[in-house]
């Protein structure tokens, strides 16, 4: 009898990898050969003490419902939340970087006397920071100079914001319609048709519109991208 | 679980993309697939079958807040299977401070016997239930988790090996080796169960 063949298919057994059909042929020759039956039924005993001596209480599905329950329940696990901070770790070396030219800059920018001496020359724009977090530079239009964005800063048409890496800001509207932006970004305020737009030139921003909101876009360097709901995500890379 | 039955099955990674889109039943999949592989890893390292559920349930948790990070969607089990032993971790450090700060007493072989008795399966007794733990607790690390997710799981090698980001060859000389070693040990309870 070819036993060969059959240790062959107790191996593939074993790595999770046989056939069905294997498996009855594998049980019809176990019949009539005890060497084989005896490999088999180890196999398979050890197989399903091992599974019974880790097995849940649970079953997988009330597993499910379990875990569907509580992140029903857990309003605060969100998985944009997560992405947000996941991008701060994952940025670790590009925030020391970032710091080190972010630092050169500012220390040039003060030798040059240039820093926070400049006046902003574009027209005021109804909007605030809502939210800061970390280092967000702002240059205004026509002016070499960056500054340190404040939570209190006057927004300007023309302004471009930089948010360095682990830093991120929230502009809110006059409608309470906000824009996130995410670290390692780039945005800038343009006028575009008498009305103000918003260029991402690099890095991520999501958008959180207040409903009924006028036609809004977000434009970037490959093109524009229009809200048809109240909350979108865009990225440049 | 065979290759075979598998591909008839949507992929992690279909049903990740989904739940990236906002489909939470898509998840639903994802924790009944790998139920049982987190518990399973989870009791390896802590021993309570309720406690592991607990763990399970953590993990997959955070595996759901993290899941924009996931680079390989392919690799889904393999990387909850890390945040799994990471929450193992921590849990046993909780109770490392606990015992040292509180004097709480560590969890011995006659209340871990009590507590897997209320498992409800009568094959085993709850001696060899543990008997059988600790002999997979002592298998090197590759070798317990290849075990673990392949019996207990149900993954086959090839899936491992992916899941894992190793080569099939490697995984299935292990799961040989491993597989080895188990029916060696575990003879006497084979023996009595058979």
């Amino acid at each position: 009898m070819d036993c060969e063949k059959y240790k062959k298919l107790i191996e593939k057994y074993i790595e999770g990898t046989i056939s069905n059909e294997h498996v009855a042929e594998l049980k019809t020759h176990s019949e009539t050969c005890e060497q084989c039956k005896e490999e088999f039924a180890q196999c398979t005993v050890l197989e399903d003490v091992v599974r019974e001596a880790f097995s849940s209480r649970m079953s997988a599905e009330e597993g499910r419902a379990s875990v569907m329950a509580s992140l029903s329940a857990g309003s605060n696990i969100t998985m944009r939340r997560a992405q947000y901070n996941l991008d701060w770790l994952a940025g670790r070396r590009a925030s020391i970087a970032a710091g080190i030219l972010l630092a050169i800059g500012l220390t040039l920018g003060f030798y040059m006397g240039r820093a926070g001496t400049d006046k902003p020359t574009g027209a005021k724009v109804p909007m605030r920071i809502a939210e800061l977090n970390g280092t967000v530079l702002v240059r205004h239009e026509g002016l070499d100079a960056w500054k340190v964005l404040k939570a209190d800063s006057n927004i300007h048409l023309g302004d471009t914001f930089h948010s360095a890496a682990r830093s991120a800001f929230v502009l809110e509207m006059e409608d309470k319609s906000r824009i996130e932006v995410n670290q390692n970004s780039m945005l800038v305020l343009k006028l575009y048709n008498g009305q103000t737009q918003f260029f991402l030139e690099y890095g991520r921003c999501t958008a959180a519109l207040e409903s009924p909101h006028p036609p809004f876009f977000i434009r970037t360097p490959h093109g524009r991208v229009e809200a048809l709901g109240t909350e979108f995500t865009v990225t440049v890379e | 679980m065979t290759d075979e039955f598998k591909q008839t099955m949507t992929s992690d990674e279909q049903l990740i993309r989904a739940t990236l889109g906002g489909d939470m039943a898509a998840f639903g999949k994802i924790v009944e697939r790998y139920w049982n592989m987190v518990v399973g890893l989870a009791i390896s390292k802590i021993g309570e079958p309720a406690e592991a559920e607990d763990i399970a349930q953590e993990s997959f948790m955070k595996a759901y807040s993290q899941l924009y990070s996931l680079q390989q969607p392919s690799r889904f089990a393999g990387w909850l299977s890390k945040i799994a032993v990471q929450q193992c971790s921590n849990t046993i450090r909780r109770r490392i401070r606990c015992q040292s700060a509180l004097g709480c007493k560590a969890t011995g072989f006659e209340e871990a016997e009590t507590k897997t008795a209320e498992t409800g399966n009568d094959r085993l007794t709850a001696g060899q239930r543990y008997f059988i733990r600790e002999r997979v607790e002592r298998l090197p690390e590759k070798f317990q988790k290849l075990i673990l997710m392949r019996f207990v799981g149900g993954l086959s090698a090839m899936q491992i090996a992916e899941q894992l980001g190793k080569r099939p060859g490697t995984v299935r000389v292990w799961l040989h080796r491993a597989y080895k070693i188990l029916r060696k040990d575990l003879s006497g309870i084979l023996e009595e169960v058979t």
